[in-house]
């Protein structure tokens, strides 16, 4: 049997990290083949929404290299990248695809042999985790589906706008002058992270057609009764409209948001 | 009353508090007497919970529909000031000159930047229960408490807040303050009014319903939620454990009223009607068939109309009613449906069904110990407001009033009644002051532009980026400069804003703009802002128009940028073919003779009598009888106890007779009455039969009512059979003696002829029941019922009677009682449900509660009045919610029994409602009319009378003109629908600013490409 | 022009100041999306819609015709406005195929100020229903003569 050999795709900084793996090379050190490197100026640069694209075509791994806290160039990218993949890393666990296949690592310029250990041990991790359910001639549409769910998710403007904002709110200070602890913060986000999942999920499930809050109910593996919740409160946002009655039961079909 | 002299200065200005409907009708009635009122509430915003319900009983109007108008009108009354987020902290002053202090929290808004746009809203990432749906929905951190609102004020809701900036970053009008402080106010007002309504009650702590535990039992006020179109669910009736439909619900009634156990013994008044409506609505609304069960005790529906509707309800809408307490609520968890656990003909059943729905009592509102104290008012043993039978809206400290729920519970009409009636007293107090602390708006002198060509100036709306998001707004002020006779277009940030209307005054004037165009929001709250700047500007109002482009086009055309584009041209478009067509109308002008006529001088003509005396106008009081007092010189005593009727009977008369505005016509009649509000010309027919003709401003409708002659049960063949009139004049006499005594409800009332209820006789049975116990405690008495209605704290007496041994036995109309005479011995027999057997009793009296029934004269008044009857014969109102004492008729109204049956108290509520309304058109020198109203070419029109007969408020009169006989308008009496214009056979009436010429024209611009 | 698919259907639809306009409203506040085919001529009452603005309405090209005020019987703000559209529309119905429309291009619908999600559907439902029947036969006429 072939040996599994993860595809991974690397995201490196310009400044740091970038030259922390061209150091590595210099110094003849030496580290498994798996990784793709994109570079890009900043870590920060790397959007939520670009790993789960990645893992959905078909990615083992996902591992986002930045500068050390302090040394970004461009000051605080790094420290924005670390909560956006920590929200991120929220995300996927509830979409059944493992969390541990995405990381975030700070990698100076200085440190080309960190560089290779990193990279080492990441590619043994992913090995063990075996192949990515999407990868493959028979990707799993169920988790598929998710990390589409979750795409939206990541686009839609809450996240955004709470992912975008945690640390002047949690670490210097909000529009009151006050700071929120983060625990406060962490269990919001928490909230909205599933809210958010959940109805990006449905709206991608009555996307293809119409289904009732039962039938969503066991797609998604929640209460009927929160999955009412959910659509009341995303008529309040016109995701979804009433499509029609069955006996007595209603079915939603999505809208289309563009 | 002799006008005080005092050392302190007397303050024309009111202050309202609470903003739910009897507020606003308080305020409404006060502004438009020339007084300033301060209008507080403790939320965000005004509407109550009014706002929240979906349709009102009992003609299933919708609720919001007949409210926003009242919130608009009341937003932009010039004299009326809305503080919103206020409560009272301290109170000083007496009654002429209060000083109130006030506490206001922030809203974190500049209200005078907020457009209401709600931009900011929708970018919110917080989301927070939203207590507008009863905890069903979400709102925003940052939010209105519902689209209609008034003010349109955006809110931060501090407390959920985090505080990141979102909303002030996508704020184009630049209205978020985030540092914004609370303030402190201080207010000089005459008189107070309270109306802070009600708490609906904690269904919690009724456990054994499950509500809290089972997300199937929900309460009345969510139902309601649940029901509209503009709630959780859309209006489909949905099961909150799995969104299905159900399809059996069960009502349970008296939810936290008439329940000792829990301390409010007292009865909601209102349940039972809204518990009918909502499942009328229920059924109406769900696709499949919903069986609906109602679970009560007595039925209550007392109000005017209200059996009808009962009627109909099992009837033709097949709502089931099992007369029961229900001891619990179960839950199969498994399904999520209920057991229904309830005692029936003495069997204990378990009935299952898919949702229940809690009928849930009102309770005082909340912290009212806190307001009672500062106010220094006293409450009553519930905690509600503590009022008298013949002051009913008048609290226990001078120049503070009461109305609504606060008072005692009620519903909408009787609360909009006592408004407006809370509002006379208010404004009686500091009568000498009207008109001093308002101030009347200036206009320029208007341009004569009816020789020039239409010029007409039209801008486009950016509303931040509400409008501009979507249409290109540049292109479509590009587009509206080639339109025919358009010299002038150009785009705002925000066309109204205060520095925008200044701006169109200057371009008005400076391109010579005879005709005014604004493109963006709605005109239905912003049409009159954009005509009072160009009347500014020198400009007759009606040269105006606007379009929609953004409720109706970019909010709703989010996503395709270029239809919206020409979907606003097409509406520019059209609306300058129309701007071309206006005509500068004038607001008909109508002076107003400040003399009130009162037909009928019960107590509540004596009563409106005295109101308007106060506010100092002129009053002829007519009344057919001898002397004054009507009904009320029947009444012995009061179930109450406190107050003698007798001695306020003839007070009432003392003050009438004595006061100098007031002529008193006894044995008299009005024979005659023409023309029209503010200019009526009546004749009286005198007790010397010598004719009299007056001239007066307003008619108030006061008939009365009478006691029904009963044929049944042996009434008039045998003397021991009399009615609760002549049982009470005995009992005041000292001449009743029985050992044995049957009374039988409902005789006359609730039967085929007269389906309604009457009302008072519960009340009068339980007093007279009450009278004869405390006399003779041994005597036996029984109240052979339907449905025992004593609502309100009238359900102490009920209790009180129960308690001291009055047998209260139920029978149904399918078992009435039997009276006969057996050898010279009265039998009465009639089926007894518990025991489930006939029962016989030898009963030395039966008293009968005959019903009261419409003043017979009542036909002749209407007609000569052309005001309308009920199918029953008691005068119909204009709207029976918010219009309880209005003739659809202006300056006719309508108080006391004429109305319908009841009782003193709310005879009296009525009545100086009903002068607080007539104050509305009396206290002004003149009348301005609405511009909008229709006019008869006479060389067109045939006389046919078709529009006569069509018009709803009597406007069109039919006038002789050289030997033709020609329809004329009476523009006072028009509100301008063009119901009449769109009837004429000969094209003969056109309506103002809606001309046939200009909706056509509208048509055809819109179809120009559709055409070519 | 000849493209099923492109034909835009132009919807003229008279609205009642109180009720129905106020739906019209709500839709937007409430950020309902429907097609912008309809164009909307306020009114204040129901009542005051003449049969003769409709028919001059679908002379002039209108593709459909919507009629709508408050909800039977009590909601009218001038009492009684809605029952008299409701007489004449029917009426007017019943002649529309005399002048060559069909009957379904014309809709007469009660709306409460609260019923801005109905406002939508109704729209929503009416395009698509002129879309089937396409362009107003008598716009077609003319284009042949």
């Amino acid at each position: 049997m072939v040996e599994f050999e993860p595809k991974i795709i690397g995201f490196l900084c310009n400044w740091c990290s970038y030259a922390g793996a061209d150091l590595a090379g210099v110094s003849r050190i030496q580290y498994p083949s798996n990784i793709r490197v994109v570079r890009v100026m900043c870590s920060g640069r790397i959007d939520p929404i670009i790993p789960l694209e990645v893992f959905m075509h078909g990615a083992d791994g996902v591992i986002v290299l930045g500068c050390h806290p302090g040394d970004c160039h461009y000051s605080e990218g790094n420290l924005y990248e670390e909560r956006k993949i920590k929200m991120l890393k929220k995300l996927l666990a509830l979409t059944g695809f493992e969390p541990d296949r995405l990381r975030l690592e700070w990698v100076s310029a200085s440190e080309g042999q960190r560089f290779a250990e990193v990279v080492t041990e990441f590619t043994e991790q992913i090995k063990k985790l075996g192949p990515s359910p999407l990868s493959g001639k028979k990707p799993d549409d169920r988790i598929l589906e998710n990390l589409q769910a979750a795409t939206n998710a990541a686009s839609d403007f809450r996240l955004r706008v709470l992912v975008g904002g945690e640390r002047e709110l949690t670490e210097k200070c909000n529009v009151y002058e006050e700071k929120i602890p983060q625990e406060e913060f962490d269990s919001l986000l928490e909230e909205v992270v599933k809210a958010e999942y959940v109805r990006h999920k449905i709206h991608l499930l009555t996307r293809a057609q119409p289904l009732s809050v039962r039938a969503l109910a066991g797609a998604v593996e929640m209460k009927p009764a929160d999955v009412l919740d959910q659509i009341v409160a995303m008529r309040r946002r016109n995701m979804i409209a009433l499509d029609h009655v069955e006996g007595t039961t209603p079915f939603y079909k999505a809208l289309e948001v563009k | 009353m002799p006008e005080e002299k005092t050392d302190r200065k007397k303050i024309g200005a009111v202050l309202v508090v609470g903003g739910g409907v009897a507020g606003i009708q308080a305020s409404l009635d006060l502004a438009d007497s020339g007084f300033k009122v301060y209008l507080i509430d403790q939320g965000p915003s005004i509407g109550g919970v009014m706002a929240q319900l979906d349709k009102t009983f009992p003609t299933n109007d919708c609720s919001m529909c007949i409210l926003s108008p009242k919130l608009v009108a009341t937003g932009r009354h010039p004299n009326v000031t809305i503080l919103t987020n206020a409560e009272i902290t301290g109170l000083n002053g007496k009654a002429g000159n209060f000083e109130v202090k006030l506490r206001r929290k922030s809203r974190y808004i500049i209200e005078d930047k907020c457009n209401g746009c709600g931009i900011c809203a929708q970018k919110c990432p917080i989301e927070v229960v939203d207590m507008y749906n009863e905890g069903l929905g979400k709102r925003s951190a940052i939010y209105v408490e519902y689209p209609q609102a008034v003010p349109l004020k955006y809110m931060i809701d501090r407390e959920k807040c985090i505080g990141c900036g979102t909303c002030q970053e996508i704020c184009k009008a630049n209205a978020i303050q985030y540092d914004q402080e609370g303030s402190e106010a201080t207010l000089e007002v005459g008189s107070i009014i309270l109306a802070p309504g009600f708490e609906p009650f904690d269904a919690t702590l009724k456990s054994e319903y499950g509500y809290g535990r089972f997300p199937n039992v929900v309460t009345s006020i969510e139902f309601e939620r649940i029901l509209s179109a503009s709630g959780p669910y859309g209006g489909l009736v949905l099961r909150p454990s799995d969104g299905e439909i159900p399809k059996k619900i069960a009502f349970v009634q008296c939810v936290g009223s008439r329940d000792f156990q829990i301390g409010n013994n007292y009865c909601s008044a209102a349940c039972c009607m809204y518990g009918m409506k909502e499942a009328v609505i229920a059924k109406e609304h769900t696709p499949s068939k919903l069986d609906a069960t109602i679970f009560y005790m007595d039925m209550r529906a007392y109000g005017k109309e209200f059996d009808a509707y009962y009627e109909r309800a099992q009837g033709e809408w097949g709502v089931r009613f099992v007369r029961s307490r229900v001891a619990g609520v179960t839950e199969d968890p498994k399904t999520g449906n209920l057991f229904v656990h309830y005692v029936e003909d003495e069997t204990p059943r378990t009935e299952e069904f898919d949702m229940v729905v809690l009928s849930i009592g009102m309770q005082p509102p909340k912290n009212v110990e806190k307001l009672a104290e500062r106010l220094g008012i006293r409450l009553n043993k519930y905690k509600f407001c503590e009022t008298e039978t013949f002051s009913p809206m008048e609290t226990s400290k001078p120049g503070v009033f009461v109305c609504g729920a606060f008072a005692a519970p009620k519903d909408i009409p009787e609360s909009v009644a006592q408004a407006s009636g809370a509002a006379a007293k208010a404004m009686g107090i500091i009568a000498s002051e009207r008109g001093t602390q308002v101030t009347s708006k200036e206009y320029p002198p208007e341009k004569d532009v009816s020789k020039e060509e239409p010029r007409i100036g039209v801008f486009v709306c950016h509303c931040g980026i509400n409008i501009g998001g979507v249409v290109n707004v540049p292109e479509v002020v590009k587009y509206a400069k080639t339109l025919p006779n358009v010299v002038y277009a150009e785009a705002n940030l925000y066309t109204c804003s205060q520095d925008t209307q200044k701006l169109i005054r200057e371009k008005i004037i400076d391109n010579k703009l005879n005709r005014v165009i604004v493109a963006s929001c709605t005109p239905r709250t912003h049409e009159p802002l954009f005509k009072e700047t160009v009347q500014e500007a020198g400009l007759n109002p009606y040269l105006f128009e606007m379009t929609n482009i953004r409720d109706q086009c970019s909010w709703v055309h989010m996503h395709e940028h270029e239809k919206a584009t020409e979907k606003a041209k097409d509406l520019v478009r059209s609306i300058a073919a129309k701007a071309k067509l206006l005509k500068p109308l004038e607001k008909p002008i109508i002076n107003v003779t400040p003399v009130g006529l009162i037909i009928g001088g019960g107590v509540s003509g004596m009563t409106a009598a005295l109101e308007l005396a106060g506010q100092g106008f002129e009053v002829h009081l007519v009344e057919r009888e001898e002397e004054l007092g009507g009904h009320l010189r029947k009444i012995q005593y009061l179930l109450e106890k406190k107050d003698d009727p007798k001695k306020k009977l003839d007070s009432l008369v003392k003050s009438v007779m004595e006061n100098d505005r007031i002529h008193v016509y006894t044995g008299a009649e009005v024979v005659d009455v023409y023309g029209f509000v503010g200019n009526f010309k009546s004749k009286i027919r005198q007790q010397n039969g010598k004719e009299k003709e007056i001239e007066h401003g307003i008619v108030i409708v006061a008939t009365g009512a009478v006691e029904y002659k009963p044929t049944e049960y042996l009434y008039g063949k045998d003397t021991r059979i009399i009615t609760q009139h002549e049982l009470e004049e005995k009992i005041a006499k000292g001449t009743f003696k029985a050992k044995n005594v049957v009374m039988i409800q409902c005789v006359g009332a609730r039967n085929e002829e007269r389906p309604n209820c009457a009302r008072i006789c519960c009340g009068q049975a339980i007093k007279n029941a009450l009278k004869i116990k405390e006399a003779s405690p041994e005597t036996e008495v029984y109240i052979l019922y339907k449905d025992m209605r004593a609502y309100g704290f009238k359900e102490d007496y009920y209790r009180e009677a129960a308690m001291k041994g009055v047998i209260f036995i139920n029978y149904e109309d399918e078992r009435k009682p039997q009276v006969a005479d057996e050898n010279g011995k009265l039998k009465v027999t009639f089926w007894e449900p518990v025991i489930k057997e006939e029962v016989e009793v030898e009963p030395d009296v039966v008293v009968l509660s005959a019903a009261t029934v419409p003043n017979p004269d009542n036909k002749h008044v209407a007609e000569m009045l052309k005001v309308p009857l009920t199918k029953d014969g008691f005068f119909l109102e204009a709207h029976m919610k918010l219009r309880p004492v209005d003739f659809a008729t202006d300056g006719i109204f309508l108080c006391g029994m004429a109305h319908s049956p009841k009782y003193i108290e709310e005879s009296i509520a009525q009545a100086c409602a009903a002068a607080a309304r007539a104050t509305t058109i009396l206290s002004k020198k003149s009348l301005e009319m609405e511009g909008i109203v229709a006019n008869v070419s006479e060389d067109l029109c045939s006389g046919c009378r078709i529009c006569e007969y069509l018009c709803p408020y009597g406007a069109v009169e039919m006038k002789d003109k050289d030997g033709k006989t020609l329809a004329h308008v009476i523009e006072a009496l028009c509100k301008g629908c063009g119901a009449c214009g769109t009837a004429c056979p000969t094209k003969a009436i056109t309506m103002g600013h809606f001309t046939t010429e200009e909706i056509l024209a509208q048509v055809k611009a819109t179809l120009l490409e559709a055409k070519a | 022009m000849s493209d099923e698919k492109k034909f835009e259907p132009k919807i003229i639809g008279f609205l009642c100041n109180w009720c129905s306009y106020a739906a019209a409203d709500l839709a937007g506040v409430s950020r309902i999306q429907y097609p912008p085919n309809i164009i909307i001529i306020r009114v204040m009452c129901s009542g005051r819609i003449d049969p003769s603005f409709i028919l001059e309405a679908f002379k002039d090209g209108a593709d459909g015709v919507l009629v709508a005020g408050c909800h039977l019987p009590s909601d009218c703000h001038y009492i009684s406005g809605n029952f008299k559209a409701l007489r004449r529309v029917t009426l007017l119905k019943k002649v529309l195929r005399d002048f060559g429309i069909e009957p379904e291009r014309l809709r007469l619908e009660w709306l409460s100020a609260s019923e801005g999600d109905r406002f939508a559907a109704i729209v929503r439902d009416m395009v698509e229903e002129i879309k089937k029947l396409g362009p107003n036969p008598l716009k077609a006429k003319e284009v042949e003569a």
